[in-house]
């Protein structure tokens, strides 16, 4: 109990820090929306045979840009690349920071199992990212509300937002099992932002082009997309792998760690 | 000389590793770009039939991402992205990993200034940035001549290629003042990345009026205009110049003063 309290209080700064961008993020993007609704209809009719590239570039994809929900999908996906990012570094430096700042020693002489520990580390940080999803999550229920005009939107968000807890929890255990086997405890942040950073990068050059379409099982970034979550509900064959994913991480880094020699 | 060499040395591998993923980044998307000019000139066709408004409104931009130069420039955004993390990672880390890795005393009493000290740190992270936009350079050059369907202007090619090298020198000053200014920083990418993605999103989000394009680095160059004027916006050149003088002087004045604490 002592090792969650600590952790919680060691991280509430930044976790601060997250939850006011995050807001600020959905506002000032959801502030743009109130000028593009106007537009109309047969614009919506244009974008839809428009090539997929040119979709990818003015990021709209299939989406319906006059509607809130629609907007808020285009959004959305800047919306998870924060999420994500806040997941991994809190999954990497979680683990690898009592290395980092040479309080091994002290922790780890304590009547408490490594497993306990480790156990009890992960909790906190999945703690912090329930809370900053749930503060996104209620964000962008109040703040796309008011643009809404009574369209009904809380079922979409409420989907994305369970694909985005998903990913967030992914990218968390990605970043725990990276620190718990990398030898540098200084570098595990960098190794997992590295991988953060790559699925990014491949999940935009999927849009870019056909060919390389049966790619998207690599990036998380391509499993819960707003456009066929919005429109057809989280797909299991997505959800199956996130959460096999998510179990072989978590067990790994438990396994991984407990064998590990400690940089005193 | 000594500490110059030195971190030359310490940044080498960090440094290749960047240049790679900057060129691998660059072969992977321009090698896109037949299959997608080709769409592209397909989908023109299409918009013949559509009203004069929504053509005008669309037109140009469909005009410009069919051009090579126009579709690097779009691309160039996530090549930036990449770059400004590699140059903030630096000036973070150069001024600030002495206190951290608990060498600061070791180095602090040698004698030589601590002016000295950092305009050597300084300068062999500029040659390390210089090194990766050279190289760089240099590949997308090549890639671009081997994918490209028509001719295309080298002159506006290299201007919006210097970008990288500009935004790049802005994000070091930044991240020098900021490693120079907080006591100790504990974890050099989680800061660098908070600072960079900050910087992006609000210039995703912010990008659309002139005002607000002050605020992010990553839009002080505009592609169009580089594209239509075969030229920089010299205000926000000049800002970007002011900028990094301005962190740098401020990084030696603190720098001197600062408190530095022993193990």
């Amino acid at each position: 109990m002592n090792v969650y309290i600590r952790e919680m209080k060691a991280h509430r700064k930044s976790l601060i820090i997250w939850c006011i961008g995050m807001i600020a993020l959905i506002g000032s993007g959801m502030g743009k929306f109130a000028g593009l609704s106007s537009s109309g209809q047969s614009m919506n009719q244009l974008m839809a045979q428009m090539p997929k590239s040119l979709q990818a570039f003015l990021g709209v994809g299939s989406l319906d840009m006059s509607t809130a929900s629609g907007f808020y999908g285009v959004l959305f996906l800047y919306v998870v690349l924060l999420a994500t990012i806040h997941a991994t570094m809190i999954g990497a430096t979680i683990i690898s920071k009592e290395e980092r700042d040479k309080t091994v020693e002290f922790l780890f002489v304590k009547p408490m199992p490594r497993k306990k520990i480790i156990g009890i580390k992960l909790l906190a940080a999945l703690t912090q990212v329930g809370i900053l999803s749930t503060i996104t999550w209620a964000a962008s229920l109040l703040i796309v509300g008011r643009y809404s005009n009574g369209e009904s939107i809380n079922s979409d968000i409420g989907v994305t937002m369970i694909g985005m807890l998903i990913l967030q929890v992914l990218f968390l255990v990605i970043g725990t099992a990276i620190a718990a086997s990398t030898k540098k405890p200084g570098k595990a942040a960098t190794l997992a932002t590295g991988v953060l950073l790559v699925t990014f990068i491949l999940s935009f050059a999927i849009d870019l082009s056909e060919k390389i379409e049966g790619l998207k099982y690599l990036t998380p970034f391509k499993y819960f997309e707003a456009k066929n979550v919005i429109d057809a509900g989280l797909e299991l064959i997505f959800v199956g792998i996130s959460v096999v994913l998510i179990g072989v991480l978590a067990v790994s880094t438990f396994v991984l760690y407990d064998k590990r020699d400690l940089n005193v | 000389m000594n500490i110059f060499l030195y971190e030359l040395k310490a940044y080498r591998k960090s440094t290749f590793i960047w240049t790679g993923a900057l060129i691998v980044l660059v072969i992977l998307f321009m090698s896109m770009f037949p299959s997608i000019s080709k769409e592209i000139n397909e989908f023109k066709k299409l918009l013949e039939g559509f009203p004069e408004g929504v053509r005008k409104a669309l037109g140009i931009q469909v005009d410009t991402i069919g051009s090579l130069n126009g579709y690097y420039s779009y691309i160039f955004l996530y090549i930036t992205l990449c770059g400004a993390i590699q140059a903030m990672n630096l000036g973070i880390s150069i001024s600030s990993k002495e206190i951290r890795e608990k060498t600061a005393d070791f180095l602090l009493t040698k004698p030589v200034t601590r002016t000295k000290i950092l305009s050597s740190k300084i300068l062999a992270a500029l040659t390390s940035l210089l090194f990766t936009n050279i190289v760089y350079v240099i590949a997308a050059i090549t890639v671009a001549n081997a994918v490209k369907v028509e001719n295309f202007s080298l002159y506006v090619f290299l201007l919006i290629s210097l970008t990288l090298l500009f935004t790049q020198l802005i994000m070091f000053a930044v991240g020098i003042i900021i490693a120079v200014v907080f006591p100790k920083v504990k974890s050099v990418i989680s800061l660098s990345l908070g600072v960079v993605f900050a910087f992006f999103l609000i210039g995703m989000v912010a990008a659309a009026e002139e005002a607000t394009r002050y605020l992010s680095p990553f839009k002080y160059f505009d592609y169009s205009y580089i594209m239509n004027h075969e030229g920089y916006e010299w205000s926000f050149l000049l800002l970007g110049m002011f900028l990094i003088v301005l962190s740098l002087i401020g990084s030696f004045v603190i720098y001197n003063k600062k408190d530095i604490h022993t193990v």
